[in-house]
C-alpha cells in the first residue's frame, strides 16, 4: 500500500515544474517518507542542472537552407550535371573505341594492299622499282556531313570500302541531334529566379520572461509562404467562436 | 608484323575500354542524387501562362520584431540581450510568398503571415464599442521616422521590382490588399468567375527557395493539383475549393491557384494534410473591393459567442444546456441551428440577452444548419450592422426574435493575450493608452545607444500619447517622476509625463490619460 503511495506521489513530483511545490498530500507524505524526499530532491538539482543550461539553437542559416535542400531535392527542378555528364563521357569514350578501331582497321587494310603491290613488283622485275604513288583514297563517307539531311532523324551512313568486308561497319550520325543540356540552374518557365538581399544571419534575442528564466530564440532571417517566426498567442482561436 | 599491329590494336582498344569503364565507375563529386523532374512540376510552358502570379517580398525591422515578440506565445518582460549588430531600423526578417496582381493593373491581393505587426487597433478595447472608430479602422500608423511605413516590395514575373502601399486587411478572408506605386507595373490580368469542377487539374503557385551559391535566392514554382470538392455557398456561388496536390507544405499558403488555361482560381488560405483550402477568385475580387472602398482594413463582425451546430451534437451534450428531453430529441432530429456554448461577457451576444442553451436557428430569415453557414451570413451581414435572430430557448415553448447589433474584430492572432502579458509597469497599463512597450535591460540598452527603460515599439495613431509626439523607438525612463523600474500609480493620474531618450537626447512628454471604461 505504501509502495503504491510512494508510486503515485513520485509521479506527481516528476510533473511538477522547477518553481512548483506539490500539493497538501505531497508536502505531508514527503515529511513522513525519506526515500520520496531523497527522490524529490535528485528531480529538483537534475531539473535546477536542466533549467541552468544555456538554449542550444541551430546555425543562422540552416531554415534557409534545409528548405532549400528539400526543394532541390523534392522538387526536381533543377538536374545535376555530373549523372548526366558521367553516362555521356562514358558513352563517347565507347564510341571513340569505335571509331579509332575503325580508323586502325582502315589503315592495317590499306598497307598490306601497298606491301602486296611492292612485294609483287619485287617478284616480277627483281630490280628496285621506281617508286610508285599510292592511289588516291575515295571519300570514306558516302555522303558529306554538309550534305546531311536536315531532319533530326539520326541517319545510318554505310562505308563502302569497309562493306566490302566481311562485316560491315555501320554508324550512326548525331551530329543534327541537339540534345537539352541541364545544368540545374534554369528557371522555371518564364519566373525569374530572384537574388533577395537579405543576411543570412538569424536573429537571436534574449528574453526575460519576468519570472527570472531567461531564454535566446533566433529567428530565422527568411520564411516562405505562410510561415510564421513567432506562434501568436491566439493562433489556436476556435472556428466555432462568431 | 601483322600480329605486332594486331597486339598494338587490342592493347589501344583494351586501354580506352578500361578507361571508359572506370569513368563510369567514378563516384560524383557531390553527394547529391541525380533527381529526375517529378509529375508534380509543372513545366516551363504551364508557369509561363500565369502573368498574374507576383512574388512579395515583406520585411520586418527590428522595432516590428518587438512587436510581433509582444504578440507571440513567449512571454517577454524584458529584452535581455540582442546581437551586436542589431540595430532597431535594420531588416531583421524577410517573408517572401506569392500575390495575385488583380484587373485593375495595380492592386495586389495577398495572404500575408505577419500582416498584424503593421496594423494598429492592437490593444484590447472594450467589447462593448460596437460602432467603428472614427477615420481608418486599422490602417497603418505614418511615423515620421518611416519605422511603421510597411516595407513591401511586389516582383514581377520577369523580376521587375516596384514598392507596394499597404492599403488594408480584410478580416473576412485574411487577405492583405496592396497597391503599386507604379501602375502597370505588372500585367494585369481579368479575374474571372470561371466555373469549376471536382476532378479539374489545377496549378498552385508559390515561392520557393534556389540554393545558388552564397546568396539567396527564390523562384516562383507550381504544384500541380486536382480539385477534389467544390463547397457551395449558402447564398449561392462557391465558397470554398478544396485541392489535392502532393507535397504541400506550410509554403504553399499564400499560393495563387489557377487552372491549366491560366486563369485565376483563387488563393491557398488553409491546409489540412495533403489537402487546401482555396479561397475562390469571387470572393477575392469582392475583399479587394471592400478594401478598396474603405482604403483601410475591414474587420469582420463580433457577436461574442461560442457555440457547435446542433447536427455535431449528441443529445446529452443538449441536455447538459438545460433542454427537456423531448424538445431535445426534436431539436437533435432536426439538425438545425447553432447552439450557443458561452456568452462573452458585454458582447453584443450579452447585450441582446443571448444565454448558453439557446440555439440560433435562423439569421434574418435564413436557415442555419450548419457552423459555416452562421459563419457565412453574420459576414454577409458585416460588422456594425443589425441582424434578426430567431432563436430556440430551453425554457420557451416557442421560438424568439433576438435583434443584435453586432460588433467588430480583426483578428484575433493580431492581438495580445492581455491578462497573461507583462508589458505594463505595476498598477496601470500603458496598452490602455494605446502605448506598446517592451522594457529594456543595460545590456541591450546600451548596445542600442541608450539607458535601461521601457522602449516604445508601438504608438496608436489618434490617440493622445500620438497626438502629444511619443513615438516608436523612444525609451521612456521615468514616469511622473519616477523611474520604470519603481513607478506605481495607487490611482490612475490625470496625465503621465513620460521622461524620455529619443536620439541620444533627453526629451519630456506629457500625455493626457485615457480613462478606462
Amino acid at each position: 500500500m505504501r509502495k503504491n503511495n510512494c508510486e503515485v506521489i513520485r509521479q506527481e513530483l516528476d510533473e511538477l515544474m522547477l518553481s512548483e511545490t506539490g500539493s497538501a498530500r505531497v508536502v505531508e507524505h514527503l515529511r513522513e517518507c525519506a526515500a520520496c524526499r531523497e527522490f524529490n530532491e535528485k528531480q529538483t538539482r537534475l531539473r535546477q542542472i536542466v533549467g541552468s543550461l544555456g538554449t542550444v539553437s541551430a546555425p543562422p542559416d540552416f531554415d534557409f537552407r534545409l528548405r532549400a535542400r528539400l526543394a532541390n531535392d523534392g522538387g526536381g527542378a533543377t538536374f545535376h550535371f555530373w549523372p548526366i555528364a558521367r553516362r555521356g563521357l562514358a558513352f563517347a569514350a565507347v564510341l571513340l573505341v569505335f571509331v579509332m578501331g575503325a580508323l586502325v582497321v582502315r589503315s592495317v587494310f590499306n598497307r598490306p594492299q601497298e606491301n602486296k603491290q611492292v612485294a609483287a613488283t619485287d617478284q616480277h622485275n627483281n630490280t628496285p622499282a621506281p617508286p610508285t604513288v599510292a592511289p588516291t583514297r575515295e571519300p570514306t563517307f558516302a555522303r558529306p556531313m554538309a550534305e546531311s539531311s536536315p531532319e533530326r532523324r539520326p541517319q545510318i551512313v554505310r562505308n563502302e570500302r569497309l562493306s566490302r568486308i566481311k562485316r560491315p561497319l555501320v554508324a550512326e550520325d548525331f551530329s543534327n541531334e541537339r540534345a537539352p543540356v541541364y545544368n540545374g540552374r534554369e528557371p522555371a518557365g518564364t519566373f525569374e529566379v530572384m537574388p533577395l538581399d537579405s543576411s543570412l544571419q538569424s536573429f537571436k534575442v534574449s528574453l526575460d520572461d519576468g519570472r527570472g528564466n531567461a531564454r535566446t530564440i533566433s529567428v530565422p532571417s527568411i520564411s516562405f509562404g505562410s510561415q510564421r517566426m513567432l506562434q501568436p498567442v491566439n493562433q489556436y482561436a476556435s472556428k466555432r467562436d462568431w | 608484323m601483322t600480329v605486332r599491329r594486331v597486339i598494338q590494336l587490342a592493347t589501344l582498344g583494351s586501354a580506352l575500354l578500361c578507361g571508359a569503364v572506370v569513368l563510369a565507375q567514378t563516384p560524383a563529386p557531390s553527394p547529391k542524387k541525380a533527381v529526375t523532374p517529378k509529375a508534380s512540376r509543372t513545366s516551363a510552358d504551364k508557369l509561363a501562362a500565369a502573368p498574374q502570379v507576383v512574388t512579395i517580398i515583406h520585411r520586418l525591422n527590428g522595432l516590428k520584431m518587438f512587436r510581433l515578440l509582444l504578440r507571440s506565445e513567449q512571454q517577454v518582460q524584458a529584452i535581455e540581450n540582442v546581437d551586436s549588430a542589431f540595430s532597431l531600423m535594420d531588416d531583421v526578417h524577410t517573408n517572401v510568398i506569392a500575390g495575385l496582381a488583380m484587373d485593375d493593373g495595380e492592386t495586389i491581393a495577398a495572404w500575408l503571415p505577419e500582416a498584424g505587426v503593421e496594423l494598429n487597433a492592437a490593444f484590447p478595447r472594450s467589447p462593448r464599442e460596437p460602432k467603428l472608430p472614427r477615420g481608418p479602422v486599422a490602417a497603418f500608423p505614418r511615423m515620421r521616422n518611416g519605422f511603421f511605413e510597411p516595407d513591401i516590395t511586389v516582383i514581377g514575373p520577369e523580376g521587375k521590382r516596384v514598392a507596394a502601399k499597404y492599403i488594408g486587411f480584410d478580416a473576412v478572408t485574411g487577405l492583405s490588399i496592396l497597391r503599386l506605386t507604379e501602375k502597370n507595373a505588372v500585367p494585369a490580368s481579368e479575374i474571372k468567375a470561371e466555373p469549376v469542377n471536382a476532378g479539374e487539374a489545377v496549378l498552385l503557385y508559390s515561392p520557393e527557395p534556389v540554393s545558388r551559391g552564397l546568396g539567396l535566392y527564390a523562384r516562383i514554382t507550381a504544384l500541380e493539383g486536382r480539385i477534389q470538392n467544390v463547397v457551395a455557398a449558402p447564398s449561392g456561388g462557391v465558397a470554398r475549393l478544396k485541392v489535392t496536390a502532393p507535397k504541400l507544405s506550410r509554403a504553399n499558403i499564400g499560393g495563387v491557384a489557377t487552372n491549366e488555361a491560366g486563369d485565376t482560381i483563387g488563393i491557398v488560405d488553409g491546409l489540412e494534410g495533403n489537402e487546401a483550402s482555396i479561397l475562390p477568385a469571387a470572393l477575392i475580387k469582392r475583399a479587394a473591393q471592400r478594401v478598396l472602398a474603405q482604403q483601410s482594413s475591414v474587420p469582420r463582425p463580433w457577436l461574442g459567442v461560442k457555440g457547435e451546430a446542433v447536427a455535431e451534437l449528441k443529445l446529452d451534450q443538449i441536455l447538459n444546456h438545460g433542454w427537456e428531453m423531448q424538445r431535445a430529441a426534436a431539436l437533435a432530429g432536426n439538425h438545425r441551428g447553432i447552439m450557443l456554448t458561452s456568452i462573452v461577457p458585454d458582447s453584443p451576444a450579452a447585450m441582446a440577452a443571448l444565454r448558453a442553451g439557446d440555439v440560433i436557428l435562423k439569421v434574418d430569415d435564413k436557415d442555419i444548419a450548419t457552423a459555416q453557414d452562421f459563419t457565412w451570413w453574420l459576414e454577409q451581414a458585416g460588422p456594425s450592422t443589425s441582424v434578426e435572430f430567431t432563436v430556440a430557448r430551453p425554457d420557451k415553448a416557442a421560438e424568439e426574435p433576438v435583434n443584435v447589433k453586432l460588433s467588430w474584430r480583426l483578428d484575433p492572432s493580431f492581438t495580445f493575450n492581455f491578462p497573461n502579458r507583462f508589458t505594463t509597469t505595476r498598477g496601470f497599463s500603458l496598452l490602455e493608452q494605446g502605448i506598446e512597450t517592451v522594457a529594456l535591460k543595460a545590456p541591450v540598452a546600451s548596445q542600442l545607444g541608450t539607458t535601461a527603460g521601457l522602449l516604445v515599439v508601438y504608438v496608436e495613431p489618434q490617440t493622445a500619447a500620438s497626438e502629444a509626439g511619443l513615438q516608436a523607438g523612444d525609451v521612456i525612463q521615468s514616469i511622473n517622476g519616477k523611474p520604470v523600474s519603481v513607478f506605481k500609480a495607487a490611482t490612475q493620474p490625470t496625465f503621465f509625463k513620460f521622461e524620455i531618450v529619443r536620439n541620444k537626447e533627453k526629451l519630456v512628454v506629457t500625455v493626457p490619460v485615457r480613462k478606462n471604461k
